[in-house]
């Protein structure tokens, strides 16, 4: 229990954020970005009021997969606040409203920290179920940023099948368990190829990645998501798969895995509710 | 690695207070309270200025460390640390709870 008369609660700008979920791998490429979105497109659909933070400084992807309807803006009574950009009823922020499409953020770390830190203490999120964090490749310097600034509740890793992801994938997960942030689940990207004539699987990328991650970790395989034209088509074109292909195999084990995430926070929640988030000491 | 045996709740603090002008207390999840005396934590500081950079060795002799320091604030990082602002400027090393829970064991 919050005592308030020895430790307070620490102010902080995410607050009114219930769940804050990091999406890493550790690795570049292997679709973190498509699975953030998907995730909170599908979290969405189930009523819960979303955000997405894209992290990724210097490749960021977010406008192209989930356009904008209205741009980020400076809060009009609070000079120094951002009001988040919406699309499709998502807020999001990120590095590529501020930059040309084309344009490399060619910047050095202290300066893309601050710009993490920026996006985690002024945007103005408001009220959100969860807000949506997509991690940038590595495990350095703006992974800590991130889990230093924002109180994670829980990560998911995702892979893809062959083994030389998992190498960084790895890494990741080793990183989690040094910030003891909970990993949610290991969500396995690019699975297979499923040949629509004769209903073959070929494991293009070698298989089992995720299933050996989870094995050897404990950290419970969310599914496996197969590459289809539909899920790509939809990130192309700023779509939401849910509405162009819902019958797709790629948006039903997304939608399974949205829920079984709900259902894990739920738990965490729970179990973690009566313990301190932010604090600080204030010495008499 | 292995996530069976890791358990981040754990590592989970229920309070955090001051005990006198030169000790906190912090009572973690599973019910027990250990106490730390703030200039132990500042003999062991983590940070780069405090710490050799090839042998990871204190550079500060123990007997110079003030036995009656204070801090002016202590705060979580994330999840898994706190920082400690000392009154003599140190206010950068990262006290994991892993760590702390060590340290408050022995005593």
């Amino acid at each position: 229990m919050l005592d308030r008369e020895i430790c307070k609660e620490r102010a902080e700008n995410l607050k009114n954020v219930r769940f804050v979920i990091g999406v890493a791998a550790g690795k570049g490429g292997v679709g973190k970005s498509t699975v953030a979105v998907n995730l909170a497109r599908a979290c969405m659909r189930q009523g819960l009021r979303v955000g997405i933070l894209d992290a990724d400084i210097y490749g960021p992807s977010l406008r192209q997969m989930l356009p904008e309807e209205t741009p980020p803006a400076k809060h009009p009574s609070l000079p120094e606040r951002i009001v988040p950009a919406v699309g499709c009823g998502i807020k999001m922020i990120s590095m590529a409203y501020f930059c040309e499409s084309h344009a490399a953020t060619a910047v050095r770390a202290p300066f893309a920290n601050g710009v993490i830190a920026q996006f985690l203490q002024k945007v103005d999120w408001d009220e959100l179920d969860i807000l949506f964090i997509d991690f940038p490749p590595g495990t350095g310097d703006i992974q800590l940023t991130l889990a230093q600034e924002s109180r994670i509740n829980g990560m998911v890793i995702v892979t893809t099948p062959q083994e030389v992801a998992l190498l960084d994938v790895r890494k990741a997960i080793h990183m989690c368990h040094q910030m003891a942030v909970p990993i949610l689940g290991v969500l396995e990207n690019m699975s297979y190829w499923q040949d629509p004539a004769t209903g073959q699987k070929l494991h293009l990328l070698g298989q089992g990645g995720g299933r050996i991650l989870s094995a050897e970790t404990g950290i419970p395989l969310l599914g496996e998501i197969p590459m289809e034209p539909a899920l790509s088509q939809s990130a192309d074109r700023g779509e939401d798969i849910f509405s162009t292909a819902p019958e797709c195999l790629a948006a039903e084990v997304l939608m399974q895995a949205s829920r079984k995430i709900g259902h894990h926070l739920t738990g965490l929640e729970q179990m973690e509710g009566q313990y301190l988030k932010n604090f600080e000491l204030i010495w008499k | 690695m292995s996530a069976t045996t890791f358990d981040p709740l754990k590592l989970l603090i229920s309070r955090i207070y001051q005990k006198d002008a030169h000790v906190f207390a912090i009572e973690w999840a599973d019910g027990r309270i250990y106490d730390y005396r703030l200039s132990d934590l500042q003999k062991n500081c983590p940070c780069a200025r405090c710490r050799d950079e090839k042998t990871g060795r204190p550079l500060a002799l123990p007997s110079s460390i003030d036995s009656g320091l204070q801090a002016v604030r202590i705060y979580n990082l994330g999840r898994y640390a706190l920082r400690i602002e000392f009154t003599n400027g140190c206010s950068r090393g990262v006290y994991t709870f892993a760590m702390l829970r060590e340290w408050g064991k022995l005593g």
